[in-house]
């Protein structure tokens, strides 16, 4: 129950003023809106999730210290209710755990040294991050000295990394660019991605020196949708296509009509066989609180087409066996909690702020979902804890 | 126009009034409520509401679907600050009606009516929003810290009289309904009547009806719920007496729930309650416990006050003669909740709570007892009236009483139009 500061709840209600004669973000949304305005508000949401990041981060939830950078200083306030923070918690160390899971199993577990011998500096895995916006796993790998960052479980430091990576970001080329600006202002994020240099005109950009592990990144500048176009597709330097990859989609596909989605994960899967993928996004539109949250996410501005499409859980699966993987699986973020999450975590969570919102909880994290598949993860992905033994 | 008058108007109007005032009404509050024990005797009728969290214009339509004041009786069982955008509006307003009708209004102490949780959740940001110091933030916790525990409601009646005037008394005496849903406009949406005790089977221990069905117009127990009989969402039981015309038991109205720690309505009564809300102990557990399909008791997920299964409940009404417990508290997407053969429930009255959960509200309202033996014909825990427990305590085959008819109107949010706000303005956070 600790309030460790008087948090100032102001920032949580957008531009409004007082008594609510403020204006909204934005100004009007009405349907008739440019597909351009939509995109800027769907990039909106990036700064949402990155104030929220923070949010967690300040209150102790999770360990990154990378996500101060990503919230502008203006932004005066950056906490959240306990339900958010709790929610950001549990979507970051859901998807934590299955990328350390992916990079376990290829980077340093056993298939990474099927060949009998241990190459060093050998790109062994790649993960591609659609939509990243101010995401900073990518830092967070690269840095990884070990330290418990994740649900309290050591991820290797990056010295004892068998083999590295190649982590490919790609958003649209506006928030790439801010991005570029941002490492290289900021010494730290310099050091995870040394040598921040600009590739193309588009904003696309990498880290031209190595990082730390020796891993290489690229950051891609460009609307997702090109994509799923027939011809004329974009390149995306640096691609690999003959190694285990996973695709991750943070609440990102879910913006794009769904044939753009289901052709933009089309356009990885036919170029990489060993291709995985982590989706998460809202589900279950249609009972009362998904009502809500449609219409609530209107009057933003945003419209999230998949989901009117995959309304359940399963839906997600479904929709991933049907793009071709054969052992799918989907957890609300509530089963997450539940499930993903160790009890000393949750303990620890428990006791960082008192959650008087427990049925509020139960409906917030009941309506998002993490999906996900890979040809050759383990079927069921149980997180049991056999499977943490890589040093 | 006197003072209050005047405040109650300006309030009603959803605009605050000057800090100087606030700290005279919230004074005059204090007086008012150091006079009243830990546990309020209150006289049916009345109309009992759950959480308001700051949801000005639901209050109002909340009064506009239960009656004004002082025309109907109100309970109000906390948690009127925090979460919503009005919580100042909303808190002082329903102070200002207690100041004024104080026979008529009843406010007991939620678990955010607290120092500490007002900071977390929204009331002292909207206090120092809209006036610049925390002045009014400490008036209002002072005031927090006079509010009661809890209520004993004497003299419900086991039927109802009519939902609206267009309605014969006679005719609703002669279906004898054990419980009636109401929609905002006064329509009944369902009726059971009471049933005599032993149509039905002995005391079943599963709550019936829970979660609320999927809507309160479902019709009549589902196949799913077995020989439930009440209407989805409640716990009606059939499980009465019978006779016609006799005073229901007490009805205790708390915020939260029952605490191991108290045995009897006596032992609240006992608790020193002039402070902030402890983090443990009795006066704690009233305000942050949850009823929950266990046996006995268990730990809270809140991380404050405790679970309590059935036989809790029942143990506690029978020693106390008890025939219900409403308490609010937790979310209800429906809007109403009987448990554990409708000896306890769980009434909300924040219609698309945090603007963002789509659920209704309901309110609940038991009628008088007409033959006017409710008050005195039982010993129904009011002060001194209870033994304790002591010599009635059975292991087993606590004889339920017949429980109070009772009527739940069922209310949406009120149109957005109303709100005095923009319409379509980002308002709830999501994970985006």
């Amino acid at each position: 129950m600790a309030a460790p500061s008087i948090p100032n709840l102001l920032s949580l209600r957008g531009s409004r003023g007082i008594r609510g004669h403020g204006r909204g973000r934005g100004g009007h949304h009405g349907p008739g809106r440019g597909a351009a305005s939509h995109d800027s508000t769907i990039q909106g949401t990036d700064t949402d999730a990155a104030v929220s990041r923070l949010s967690a981060v300040e209150l102790g939830y999770l360990e990154d210290p990378f996500a101060q950078y990503f919230v502008s200083p203006d932004a005066q306030i950056t906490r959240r209710l306990p339900i958010i923070n709790r929610g950001t918690f549990v979507r970051t160390s859901a998807l934590d755990r299955l990328v350390d899971q992916f990079l376990r199993q290829h980077v340093f577990g056993e298939s990474a040294l099927a060949g009998g011998q241990i190459q060093e500096n050998v790109h062994n895995a790649q993960i591609i991050s659609l939509g990243a916006g101010t995401d900073t796993r990518a830092f967070r790998l690269f840095t990884s000295k070990g330290r418990k960052w994740n649900q309290g479980r050591d991820v290797p430091p990056y010295e004892l990394w068998r083999n590295s990576i190649v982590y490919h970001e790609i958003d649209f080329p506006r928030i790439v660019e801010k991005k570029l600006a941002t490492v290289r202002q900021t010494s730290s994020l310099k050091e995870a991605l040394p040598d921040p240099n600009l590739e193309q005109a588009d904003g696309s950009w990498k880290s031209c020196g190595r990082p730390p592990n020796g891993s290489e990144f690229w950051c891609h500048g460009l609307d997702l949708r090109d994509l799923s176009r027939e011809t004329d597709l974009p390149r995306l330097d640096g691609l690999r296509t003959d190694i285990p990859t996973l695709l991750i989609s943070e609440c990102c596909l879910c913006y794009l009509e769904t044939s753009e989605a289901s052709n933009v994960i089309k356009f990885f899967k036919d170029r990489i066989p060993q291709l995985g993928i982590v989706l998460y996004e809202p589900v279950k539109p249609d009972d009362p609180f998904g009502k809500q949250m449609v219409s609530n996410l209107a009057a933003r501005g945003i419209r999230m087409p998949t989901l009117e499409v995959y309304k359940e859980p399963k839906d997600q699966e479904d929709r991933l066996r049907a793009a071709g993987w054969e052992v799918c699986c989907a957890y609300t973020v509530e089963k997450a909690w539940e499930e993903f999450i160790l009890q000393d975590d949750q303990q620890r969570v428990d006791s960082l702020e008192g959650l008087d919102e427990v049925e509020e909880w139960k409906l917030l994290a009941g309506h998002y979902v993490i999906a996900w598949a890979h040809p050759s993860w383990d079927m069921g992905m149980r997180w049991d804890d056999n499977d943490m033994k890589y040093y | 126009m006197s003072d209050l008058d005047k405040w109650v108007a300006q309030l009603r109007a959803c605009r605050p009034i000057p800090e100087a005032d606030v700290r005279e009404l919230c004074h005059k509050a204090r007086e008012l409520l150091i006079e009243e024990g830990n546990v309020v005797t209150v006289n049916a009728p009345v109309t009992i509401c759950g959480d308001i969290h700051g949801q000005f214009h639901d209050l109002m339509e909340l009064f506009r679907v239960g009656g004004d004041v002082p025309d109907t009786n109100y309970l109000f069982m906390g948690d009127f600050v925090d979460r919503g955008f009005y919580s100042l509006e909303s808190f002082l307003l329903l102070l200002c009606l207690k100041v004024r009708y104080p026979d008529r209004m009843t406010l007991i102490r939620g678990n955010h009516e607290s120092r500490q949780i007002t900071t977390v959740y929204g009331f002292y940001d909207e206090c120092l929003r809209k006036y610049g110091s925390a002045n009014v933030w400490r008036y209002c916790c002072d005031v927090f810290d006079y509010l009661a525990l809890g209520a004993i409601v004497l003299g419900a009646s086991n039927t109802l009289s009519p939902a609206s005037e267009s309605s014969a008394a006679q005719e609703y005496a002669d279906m004898n309904l054990e419980v009636e849903v109401c929609n905002a406009d006064g329509v009944s949406t369902f009726q059971f009547p009471r049933q005599s005790r032993s149509l039905t089977s002995s005391s079943d221990p599963q709550p019936r009806g829970s979660p609320n069905g999927s809507s309160s117009t479902a019709g009549h127990s589902s196949p799913a719920t077995g020989n439930k009989t009440g209407p989805p969402g409640s716990g009606a039981s059939g499980s009465s007496g019978g006779s016609v015309g006799n005073p229901a038991g007490a009805v205790l109205c708390v915020h939260g729930g029952l605490s191991p720690l108290i045995q009897t309505v006596d032992a609240i009564r006992l608790l020193d309650r002039k402070q902030e809300v402890p983090h443990e102990g009795a006066m704690c557990d009233l305000l942050w416990s949850d009823p929950d399909d266990i046996d006995g008791w268990g730990l809270s997920p809140r991380g404050a006050g405790f679970l309590f299964g059935a036989d809790i409940v029942k143990e506690f009404n029978y020693k106390n003669d008890l025939s219900l417990i409403a308490r609010a508290h937790q979310l209800v997407m429906e809007g109403f909740k009987e448990m554990f053969d409708a000896s306890i429930v769980t009434v909300w009255s924040a219609p698309n709570y945090c603007y963002r959960c789509g659920n209704v509200a309901a309110l609940l309202e038991l009628s008088e007892d007409e033959s006017g033996l409710g008050v005195f014909a039982r010993s129904n825990g009011d002060v001194s009236r209870s033994d304790g427990g002591q010599e009635k305590g059975r292991p087993n085959g606590f004889d339920t009483l017949e429980g109070p008819a009772r009527r739940y109107r069922v209310f949406q949010a009120a149109p957005q139009d109303s709100r005095g706000m923009p319409a379509k303005k980002p308002v709830a956070d999501y994970f985006l």
